[in-house]
């Protein structure tokens, strides 16, 4: 598949360390791209200059092969966006607001906006201005999907939506994917971008320090980790005795955490049926624990 | 321009344009037609002082909201999100301000013209002249103020910055204009305020109007022309400042 999003080289130096240092990163056509990091990592400055809002200081980032700085007004056609702060044009309703954006973007009637309100559960005839933090940011979302853009630069637009609303909101992107769309979007969610992604990059302090396909996390690795506690001492010191893969241990709680590869499992088993075990629990890969593991063990070079 | 830009705009602005250029028609026409006020008494006691005032609030608070308060709220965000060149968004706004202050100063005017005719049974040509040509001043004047505002409202992203240098500058320039008139040991301060430029004692001469002096002693023979020389500069400020505003707004780096 063709690379649609093209990031390179990109700096944006604030000064003090903030900002973005050197961002290498494409995006293929019809792929969901992830982007987390803790706030401040630099996810909003990299859409931004999608966007062509930012200025690169080096480098530069492209859309379809334009130039997202110089080319900002016609790749706008292409792109749907949710900005990372929601604040609203004066107009009354969601309604009114839906129907000033598609006037902008030249769209005949916004009935795909009615069905997207709707999808989320959406009084989109409310007032803007006494809509809660949740309806604005539906709003928000069925703005960026109503004109049916083939590339969505989501800047965590799942803030403030409640768990069911944000099924609907990864089951909304999955389906663009399997439209064709090419999604890149922010999060701090692992788990949302867990179940819609296709690849997802790590942000600290302005650099890139992993990017994952996601496949790799989800439950196919051959080494899996196992929590077992058990019910005496005795055991428990015999246990740590045998020739396994020791991660973690918690004494107090009679808690031992291996690694092992499923083609020892057996031996695993075999050792544990001699020992009395409170229970045994396999503790899956998420993107959460990997990550975790990848910032704290990533150290920035400045 | 962009037509649907246009229409929010004005949708959003309307409403304090209207009160000012009702209160200034209300204002002139009830000194005309009650006090049968000539041209040239309305120029000293009215055109000298109030509608400077009166704009300055319409072009201080209208300038910030034009940009600089959309790029802060993060409303700007929705424009830029669809196929609209910010050239066009920063032309269109700056269409907005100059045409509604064009259109606050022939309301305001036309409302004297009317008011005088009905007021003192007829009005000459020379009257005439004067009154288009002081509002046109007073015109000209704002579209330099306007243009420092809509400067400062391009290049910052906090509204406060935008309306502390951009209402910091016109408010600073209509009191030392203010201090020099009452006050003739503050003359000098009339070099750093464009406010000066909008010369009625020319404007009046120009007209065949008689020349009030505010100070109460005899006014120094005005020359008749100097005003126009003053338009043009103050038609350069205005034609530079939102040149400056408009480029600098499609270069420079927005936090949207």
């Amino acid at each position: 598949m063709e690379n649609i999003i093209n990031i390179q080289n990109l700096t944006k130096d604030y000064g003090l360390g903030r900002g973005l240092f050197g961002v290498n990163l494409s995006v293929r056509e019809g792929e969901v791209f992830g982007l987390v990091g803790i706030n401040g990592a630099g996810k909003t400055t990299m859409i931004r200059h999608l966007m062509g809002f930012l200025h690169p200081t080096r480098g530069k980032c492209s859309i379809m092969g334009e130039d997202c700085w110089r080319n900002a007004e016609e790749l706008k056609t292409f792109v749907g966006y949710v900005p990372g702060e929601i604040a609203f044009p004066d107009v009354k309703s969601g309604i009114d607001f839906f129907k000033l954006q598609a006037e902008y973007m030249g769209m005949n009637g916004i009935s795909r906006a009615v069905d997207l309100a709707e999808r989320f559960n959406l009084d989109a005839t409310a007032r803007l201005k006494r809509m809660s933090k949740g309806m604005k940011q539906k709003s928000a979302i069925v703005n960026a999907f109503m004109s049916d853009s083939d590339i969505l630069l989501l800047d965590e637009a799942t803030t403030g939506l409640d768990p069911l609303m944000q099924k609907v909101f990864t089951d909304l992107v999955r389906e663009e994917k399997h439209r064709g769309k090419t999604v890149f979007m922010s999060s701090h969610m692992f788990d949302e971008l867990e179940s819609v992604c296709d690849r997802v990059a790590f942000l600290k302090e302005g650099h890139i320090i992993d990017i994952i396909e996601l496949s790799k996390i989800r439950g196919d690795e051959r080494v899996k980790e196992y929590k077992i506690e058990f019910v005496n001492d005795g055991d428990y010191l015999a246990f740590l005795g045998k020739p396994f893969n020791v991660k973690q241990r918690q004494e107090e709680y009679k808690q031992v955490t291996i690694t092992i590869p499923d083609d020892d499992i057996n031996e695993l088993f075999r050792v544990l049926s001699a020992f009395e075990v409170k229970y045994i629990t396999q503790k899956p890969q998420t993107l959460e624990t990997y990550f975790l593991e990848k910032y704290n063990n990533t150290e920035v070079s400045q | 321009m962009n037509g649907t830009l246009m229409k929010q705009t004005i949708k959003n602005n309307i409403s304090l344009w209207a009160i000012l250029t009702i209160v200034q028609a209300f204002f002139i026409g009830a000194m005309v037609m009650g006090g049968k006020t000539p041209v040239s008494m309305t120029a000293m006691s009215y055109y000298a002082l109030l509608p400077g005032l009166i704009s300055a609030v319409y072009v201080i608070v209208t300038g910030n909201k034009l940009i600089a308060a959309q790029v802060d709220k993060g409303t700007m965000a929705y424009v830029l999100s669809t196929p609209i060149r910010r050239t066009k968004v920063a032309l269109t706004q700056a269409a907005y301000f100059v045409g509604s202050l064009f259109a606050m100063f022939a309301i305001a005017g036309c409302t004297h013209i009317i008011a005088h005719r009905l007021g003192a049974g007829g009005i000459s040509g020379d009257e005439v002249k004067a009154i288009l040509l002081i509002n046109a001043g007073l015109f000209m004047l704002n579209f330099a103020l306007s243009g420092i505002c809509y400067l400062a409202s391009s290049v910052f992203n906090l509204s406060k910055y935008a309306i502390a240098v951009g209402g910091g500058i016109v408010g600073a320039m209509h009191l030392m204009s203010l201090m020099a008139k009452f006050n003739s040991s503050f003359d000098w301060l009339k070099s750093f305020s464009v406010v000066t430029l909008f010369d009625i004692d020319s404007i009046l001469a120009f007209s065949n109007q008689q020349v009030l002096s505010m100070t109460g002693h005899a006014a120094d023979a005005p020359d008749g022309a100097a005003f126009i020389w003053k338009f043009c500069i103050l038609a350069a400020v205005g034609a530079v400042t939102y040149v400056a505003g408009s480029t600098l707004f499609a270069k420079r780096d927005l936090p949207l």
